[in-house]
């Protein structure tokens, strides 16, 4: 009887929403996070066997963003490369008391419904999940869509072999695609070396008017 | 040289032109690359300035005391109301002493009064000097305005108000260029007692015509002499012409919350700050009145009305300034042109506010004397009056109070409303009973407690936030000793500063996005095909012409 009565509220404790994982259309969700499309067997078509096991752990927030002037949120790496058909397991740590997301677009729809792998944390904390690398060469985006999280600085990207270029606006890597005027910060010696050349330019002609008369 | 020679020289030209259009684009501005410029510390256009919160110059004034017999109550401000002040104010200038006479900065016949008519032991016939001040005018002398009167860290905006009648200088000291503190906005709250005989004496002491008009306070369209008593020049005399004076007589039969303004050119003398309260208090028995409240804010000697329901009253004067109608009088002393500018170039259609101030001051400035001050379980008097001309709608954190009278009338006490945003539009009053009872309706508790106008245009200094009509309710658990709530160490050292309100100061301590530093390679290069440009063409003119000499 005693075991009867442990067993029913232990299965209270599991049946508990809060407490309980759901795993649902892809979605691995708790009330410390989500994954969506965690897939760590599954080869995409034109793998024939996981080429190769990659490990990447990715840390997100404020504090990697303090050495770019003027962006708010990043991650710690904005770059990875990984073997066509690799397995990545992804460990997505969140520095920041607030909800970050690692999201990835471009995989395969029949295999990653809307093409995404996401990792979100709802807070501080970690997460892993995997996925598998399709075979063609190809640079995939990867960003937290927490609303202006993108535009502030939290962009990266995946080049799966040898990729397909780099993306825009890549904080180190790359420049905005729409990029914001900045002044120069002309100070006497920039007008006096403008001055100056002019004065060379004429000079130059001067000599060479000189040099044609001989 | 065969002159084909030249002409083939000028393509030359054409490439180099455009050489210099291609490199001159990034001259001025360039995109951003991978990387945005770094930070950079602003410059500021003035020196930094660092105001201090409180200038605790007259601690003594704050303890409650007897002068001439006249009972002050406790004004626990960082700048509380100067007691011998308020002793002339509730006596009037005949009956104080000697001492108390020369403590004040007021003329002897600033304010008289006499003759217990109805024989309940107060003055029933009151004498009141009013003069026209001008604040941070403009000055032949000096490139500061004179006398300067900032309503928050180095913001000082050309100002009228009406003053109680002085005595002496309008600054603090001879070796000071700043207002007295009598000098100030807003104009002084005047409080009379219902059915008293008020003659109000304006003494034109300014440059410009003004009448005085009593809104809301009952009195005949003429004095008993026959002349002008509503002070408008359309219906009645001519307004008052600098240097001349004249005498309104009033005996107003109902009390109530009211105003007094001018009323020549209205739209411009009253924003430029030539409005005050007007507040007709209840007879009764032993009712002296302190019939000026300067700077508004705490009254120091209630009625005996007001003590019969209240623990403390507060007379708060909502006001603003528009910027370009408050320049008109602080580039010029050719009396014609800043009337020119006020009066027809300035163009009130288009005006905006600015500057908005709770009794005179901003914030912070606000903290200094527009605090309230409150204990638990008390009932607390608020008078408030909109004289802006946008609406207000004041709201007291933490509290929900009880409107008891609009324009000076009071509201049925069961149709009388409580709640939390008090709207009031241009020249409108209402009186509050702001309870601190802490039962989760009127308080939530001790605290200190912000409260403003919620209009948020209002809650900065021309645009610069915070500042505005922000003021603050503190409990007294929570007053430092100067007066001062206590704050967080660095609540304030932003908006302490001038270069804050400069608009020159990052907030949360960030840089600004800096610049980028000049190509010079772009720069020498460009140089240089101008140079050639200009040495070519010359080269090849004068090649031409010498030609044709020879031809």
């Amino acid at each position: 009887m005693k075991a009867i009565i442990i067993l029913l509220s232990l299965s209270l404790y599991f049946i508990n929403p809060s407490f309980a994982a759901m795993n649902m259309n892809g979605m691995i969700m708790d009330e410390t996070g989500m994954i969506m499309n965690h897939n760590p067997d599954k080869l995409p078509k034109g793998c024939k066997a996981i080429s190769e096991t990659v490990d990447i752990t990715i840390r997100g927030g404020h504090q990697f963003a303090k050495d770019f002037d003027g962006k708010m949120f990043t991650y710690d790496k904005r770059e990875w490369q990984v073997p066509p058909c690799a397995l990545v397991n992804v460990t997505f740590i969140n520095e920041d008391d607030i909800r970050h997301q690692f999201m990835l677009h471009g995989l395969p729809g029949y295999l990653y419904p809307k093409g995404m792998f996401t990792i979100e944390l709802y807070g501080k904390g970690q997460k892993t999940a995997s996925f598998i690398a399709p075979h063609r060469d190809y640079t995939y985006y990867i960003h937290c869509e927490v609303s202006q999280h993108t535009e502030k600085g939290m962009k990266a990207q995946l080049k799966v072999g040898k990729g397909t270029g780099d993306l825009d606006s890549i904080l180190g890597l790359s420049a905005a695609k729409t990029p914001a005027l900045y002044p120069i910060n002309h100070s006497i010696y920039s007008w006096l070396s403008l001055a100056i050349s002019i004065a060379i330019g004429f000079i130059i002609i001067g000599f060479g008017k000189r040099w044609l008369k001989r | 040289m065969n002159p084909a020679f030249y002409y083939r020289l000028i393509p030359v030209i054409f490439l180099l032109i455009y050489a210099v259009f291609e490199l001159q684009t990034n001259l001025f501005q360039r995109p951003a690359d991978i990387l945005l410029p770094k930070g950079q510390t602003p410059k500021l256009s003035q020196p930094l300035k660092i105001d201090k919160p409180c200038i605790d110059l007259h601690p003594e004034w704050r303890t409650a005391q007897r002068i001439d017999n006249v009972d002050i109550a406790e004004s626990k401000l960082c700048e509380p109301d100067d007691p011998n002040h308020i002793a002339a104010f509730v006596l009037g200038m005949n009956n104080i002493s000697m001492r108390t006479l020369m403590n004040t900065q007021l003329a002897e016949d600033a304010l008289t009064k006499s003759d217990d008519l109805d024989g309940d032991g107060d003055p029933d016939i009151i004498h009141i000097k009013l003069e026209v001040i001008e604040l941070n005018g403009s000055s032949p002398d000096s490139e500061n305005p004179f006398p300067i009167y900032e309503i928050a860290p180095s913001i000082q905006p050309g100002m009228w108000a009406f003053s109680p009648k002085l005595r002496g200088m309008s600054v603090k000291n001879f070796r000071s260029q700043k207002a007295n503190s009598i000098l100030r906005a807003p104009s002084p709250v005047i409080r009379i007692e219902q059915g008293d005989k008020v003659y109000i004496t304006l003494e034109n002491t300014h440059y410009f015509p003004h009448t005085l008009h009593f809104h809301g306070v009952d009195h005949a369209f003429k004095t008993s002499s026959g002349a002008d008593n509503d002070g408008v020049p359309v219906t009645g005399d001519k307004p008052v012409m600098p240097g001349k004076t004249r005498t309104y007589e009033l005996q107003p039969r109902h009390a109530g919350t009211m105003l007094y303004h001018c009323h020549v050119q209205t739209d411009k003398h009253l924003m430029m700050g030539l409005n005050g309260m007007f507040v007709v208090e209840e007879n009764r028995p032993n009712n002296w009145l302190q019939t000026f409240n300067v700077g508004a804010g705490h009254v120091r000697h209630s009625s005996v009305a007001i003590k019969e329901k209240y623990d403390r009253e507060y007379d708060l004067h909502y006001q603003s300034i528009d910027k370009n109608l408050a320049q008109t009088i602080q580039h010029s002393n050719d009396i014609r042109e800043i009337s020119k500018q006020m009066h027809r170039v300035y163009n009130m259609s288009e005006s905006k506010e600015n500057y908005f101030m709770l009794n005179g001051h901003s914030f912070p400035y606000t903290l200094r004397d527009a605090l309230i001050i409150a204990k638990p379980d008390e009932n607390i008097k608020l008078r408030i009056a909109n004289t802006q001309h946008s609406n207000i709608a004041v709201h007291i954190h933490g509290h929900k109070a009880t409107i008891t009278d609009y324009d000076g009338v009071t509201q049925n006490p069961v149709a009388q409303i409580t709640r939390d945003v008090y709207n009031l539009g241009a020249a409108q009053r209402i009186d509050l009973n702001l309870q601190t009872t802490n039962d989760g309706l009127h308080s939530y508790g001790e605290g200190v407690w912000l409260f403003h106008d919620h209009v948020e245009t209002a809650v900065a200094n021309d645009g610069i936030s915070p500042g505005g009509n922000i003021a603050l309710m503190v409990y007294e658990s929570l007053l430092a000793d100067n007066g001062l709530p206590i704050l967080r160490d660095d609540a304030l050292s932003d908006v302490l500063t001038n270069s804050y309100h400069a608009k020159e100061r990052p907030l949360w301590g960030k840089k600004e996005a800096g610049q980028y530093s000049p190509d010079y390679l772009r720069l020498i290069l460009l140089g240089l095909c101008i140079g050639l440009i200009i040495g070519l063409s010359l080269f090849i003119m004068q090649g031409l012409t010498k030609k044709e000499d020879i031809s």
